[in-house]
């Protein structure tokens, strides 16, 4: 209904650009496959958010190219690029209703390749239709929530059936229910549609949610690209590791908190410690101890049934801890458990 | 696959298009202000020393205009405090409570932007010349306001009247009232939290008022004109004296004389200039 | 009216006393005065005023008054609108200087605008002689009349539409050409919308001063009945003729016409203020 083909990959080649003396975007090379689902995940200066108006054409290359297909895009026009972009605060045309707002970029095509009155006005129905806010046509964008007015950009966008769609942190402006709604209503558009996708975040969960493909960014730079699996069991150093989860530092070498185990007896090669804090959060408990020996700081988190496991656990108490799975960067790119004889203690 | 035209073409097209367009825009900008307003200025200084500085000055040193310079000076000292008292105190009102018809009252206050400057003088003499309301009262007792000093500040304070309380109002809101209520609630009393508390945040904003309403203050010409009855080296402010120069057709006294007026215009927009440039 | 709302707590003091001073103030200097000229133009009997009103040299005053003002009203928007364009939306050197001089008309005393305008359009002047080798004539004329109302009402435009596009989000003409919008398109349906109001606004504030404006006008104009003469010196014209009562029949005339255009202005300000705060 909403797409013909849209089948287009898109290759970035070398770009870098700066801002003045910043670099914002250093030497990339990123490969996107058609159809998939990438998230640009990074910490906010990473220049995912600029590398993501690059491929919509809003922001000038200095070097490299951007090639959509295999055809060299890198200085065609924004409007010829077919690109949906839905913008952070989504940019609702303010004074146009929500019926106006999808049906803009259809009413601004040439005139011989813009659709009669019915046939604009079938196709916003479809999409109103398709996002179920059919009843608020006439509305204004003030007058609807959040939710609705992202959903309502997302229509707009697809109205113009782009190869590619492009979200800048599509859900940062929400609240955190609307925004778990929207996540799974995102990824299900894109099962039905197939199109190539690239949505650009700083929250991990939500990258390694939703995302078939993860690209890490850091200052300017590609740090890792691979599935949310890859990323976060084998990060290629230390940021990526430290950016996808909470983490213990132990003498350089770190460790997850769900990998910490507690036992209420001394067992293997492990430590007391003295318990700080419980917080519950959800289903899982997170503990925050001092190791005795050491007086160092440090993190665990257990699931339900590890805590039912162990029993309640109150500040004060002391326990044995044990940390199985420390990871090091310095002697090797890639993480793998460690021999238990080098873990400290 | 690479058969596309030149990109680059394209490219360096737009970028030229870009550039055309915006300095086609600045250049017919630029030209509508030179001649609308940067010429007639430039025009004011050069009739000025058309014949010579040694006249120039002459006509600055001449008596009827020192004393046109005393009487806007005097003009302006008693309004321009008058209406800041007012702005400041209007604008506490208006910006720092909520009440009823505040809109209505803000348009009241901007009557006298709206009203043409010889309808405020004519209110005046309606209400106090010889044919007005109150002209046989003070006839009787010898107290002349129209065609007298009283009348030109009278006037001058109804056309400055808006100036200082427009500016502060949306300072004032836009400050809020959390530190003066914090004040409060550590002791201060309503003058400390007035003077410590509201005064010192609103002082650019004040001070940019003031400059606009001196502006107008020492400038005005319509509403001083129809009150002031033209009595030379007696009511006779900088305006009215270049009017007359000019109609006496002693233009270059006229615009020796308006220059002066000029450069108090150039001095204004200077430091309303550096007041924006503090407040960024 | 004028009474503080009572729900709210109010720790702040003296709200009786301000809004007391301030409408005393307000009454002795604007209001009562202003309600006197009512009075006196009431006092007429409505053959009388009628008949003033409707004399052949009024009317024509009122005509050229208002038809110069709404032309040069007119021009201002559309060049006021290119200048605040210019200053919102590009970096060019000197243009500090150039926002600075915008305000001119604001800061110089309109006798001095008077009679420099005067002197560079006379058909000797700087500027007329060009003119005049044309054949037009612009002082003396109505068309005199318009470029010094272009001068005075110039900054109204600028000021009220530059604030609205320097805020105006680059992420709405973005949004636009991402849906394929070419420049035109993006200027027709998203910008001239947004500026549209302030345009309005600058239009009117610019039209109400034209109207009531006399110091620059009065040189400029040459003052001839049915032809040039505009209803403010209409006004100083019967005053000096000792005509109170046409004076105040006229100027009542002319207050309506102001007033009613301040709180159209306001009014409508009030409007877009609401309408663009989200629910």
């Amino acid at each position: 209904m909403l797409l013909g083909e849209g089948k287009m990959g898109i290759t970035i080649e070398k770009v870098s650009k700066n801002f003045g003396e910043y670099k914002a975007i250093n030497n990339v090379y990123l490969e996107i496959p058609s159809g998939d689902f990438t998230a640009l995940l990074g910490p906010s200066g990473s220049g995912k958010t600029t590398l993501l108006r690059m491929i919509a054409g809003l922001e000038n290359l200095d070097s490299g190219r951007i090639l959509f297909n295999d055809t060299d895009y890198t200085n065609k026009a924004v409007k010829e690029r077919r690109v949906g972009f839905v913008f952070q605060h989504y940019a609702l045309f303010k004074h146009m209703s929500v019926f106006d707002n999808i049906a803009f970029g259809l009413k601004v095509k040439p005139r011989h390749l813009r659709p009669s009155k019915e046939e604009i006005k079938e196709k916003v129905y479809d999409l109103l239709k398709f996002i179920q806010l059919e009843h608020l046509a006439e509305r204004y964008p003030s007058q609807v929530s959040g939710g609705q007015k992202q959903r309502i950009a997302l229509a707009r966008a697809l109205a113009v059936e782009p190869d590619v769609l492009l979200l800048d942190e599509p859900f940062g402006a929400l609240d955190a229910k609307v925004r778990q709604e929207l996540r799974h209503w995102l990824r299900e558009i894109h099962e039905k549609l197939k199109i190539t996708t690239i949505f650009v975040t700083h929250d991990q969960e939500e990258a390694l949610e939703m995302a078939d493909t993860i690209v890490v960014m850091n200052e300017g730079k590609v740090v890792q690209t691979g599935t949310p699996e890859e990323v976060y069991r084998r990060p290629v150093n230390e940021f990526v590791y430290r950016f996808l989860g909470r983490v213990n530092e132990v003498n350089g070498r770190y460790i997850r908190p769900h990998e910490v185990s507690l036992k209420r007896a001394p067992l293997g090669e492990s430590f007391p410690a003295k318990v700080v804090h419980v917080h519950f959060i959800g289903s899982t408990v997170r503990i925050q101890l001092t190791r005795l020996d050491e007086d160092i700081l440090f993190e665990a988190e257990l699931n339900e049934e590890k805590y039912r496991e162990i029993g309640p656990i109150a500040k004060g108490e002391f326990v044995y801890a044990q940390f199985t799975k420390l990871v090091d960067f310095d002697f090797q790119q890639k993480v793998k458990p460690l021999p238990q004889k080098e873990s400290v203690l | 696959m690479n058969k596309i035209k030149s990109p680059y073409k394209i490219n360096r097209l737009n970028f030229n298009f870009e550039a055309f367009r915006k300095g086609g825009l600045i250049g017919v900008a630029l030209a509508f202000l030179a001649l609308f307003i940067v010429v007639p200025l430039i025009a004011v200084f050069t009739e000025a020393f058309s014949k010579g500085a040694e006249l120039y000055f002459a006509s600055l040193m001449d008596p009827d205009a020192r004393s046109a310079i005393k009487l806007t000076l005097l003009v302006a000292a008693i309004a321009v405090p008058l209406n800041t008292i007012f702005g400041v105190i209007a604008a506490y009102a208006i910006a720092k409570f909520q009440f009823k018809g505040k809109n209505f009252l803000i348009t009241l206050i901007d009557i006298p932007f709206a009203v043409s400057p010889v309808i405020a003088g004519l209110v005046f003499v309606l209400l106090f010349g010889s044919q007005g309301f109150l002209g046989p009262f003070l006839e009787a007792n010898n107290i002349k306001i129209v065609f007298a000093v009283p009348g030109l500040i009278l006037a001058t304070v109804f056309v400055t009247f808006p100036f200082v309380v427009r500016e502060l109002i949306p300072v004032m809101q836009e400050q809020g009232t959390d530190e003066e209520q914090a004040g409060r609630i550590l002791g201060a009393n309503g003058w400390q939290m007035f003077f410590r508390i509201t005064l010192p945040n609103i002082k650019w904003g004040l001070l940019y008022g003031i400059i606009l309403c001196n502006a107008r203050a020492m400038g005005e010409f319509g509403a001083v004109s129809v009150v002031s009855g033209h009595i030379r080296g007696l009511t006779n402010t900088i305006p009215l004296h270049v009017e007359i120069l000019y109609n006496e057709y002693q233009f270059s006294a006229a615009f020796a004389v308006a220059s002066i007026l000029a450069m108090l215009a150039i001095v204004t927009l200077f430091l309303k200039s550096v007041v924006e440039w503090k407040t960024k | 009216m004028f009474k503080k709302k009572k729900r709210h707590h109010q720790v702040l003091p003296a709200f009786g006393l301000s809004m007391g001073y301030t409408l005393v103030y307000l009454s002795l200097i604007v209001l009562i005065p202003i309600a006197f000229l009512f009075i006196k133009a009431a006092a007429i009997s409505w053959d009388d005023f009628w008949s003033i009103i409707t004399d052949r040299r009024v009317l024509a005053s009122f005509q050229l008054t208002f038809s110069t003002s709404f032309m040069a009203a007119f021009i201002n928007a559309i060049f006021g609108t290119l200048i605040a364009w210019i200053l919102a939306k590009y970096q060019f050197t000197g243009k500090k200087i150039v926002d600075a001089i915008v305000d001119l008309p604001f800061a110089l005393p309109t006798a001095v605008a008077g009679i420099a305008l005067t002197t560079l359009y006379a058909p000797n002047g700087w500027i007329g002689r060009f003119f005049e080798a044309l054949g037009i004539k612009v002082a003396f004329t109505p068309l005199g009349i318009m470029i010094a109302l272009i001068f005075i009402g110039l900054p109204f435009v600028v000021r009220s539409v530059q604030p609205v596009l320097q805020e105006l989000d680059q992420q709405y003409e973005e949004a636009a050409s991402t849906l394929g919008a070419n420049s035109l398109q993006i200027f027709m349906k998203i910008i001239l919308p947004t500026i549209f109001p302030a345009i309005l606004t600058g239009f009117s504030l610019a039209f109400a001063r034209a109207l009531g404006e006399y110091g620059s006008v009065v040189f400029i104009s040459g003052n001839m009945p049915l032809k040039t003469e505009i209803v403010p010196l209409l006004i100083v014209t019967k005053l000096e003729q000792f005509d109170y009562v046409g004076a105040a029949a006229v100027a009542a005339v002319m207050l309506v016409i102001s007033f009613i255009l301040l709180f159209l202005i306001n009014f409508w300000q009030w409007r877009i203020s609401k309408k663009y705060e989200t629910v």
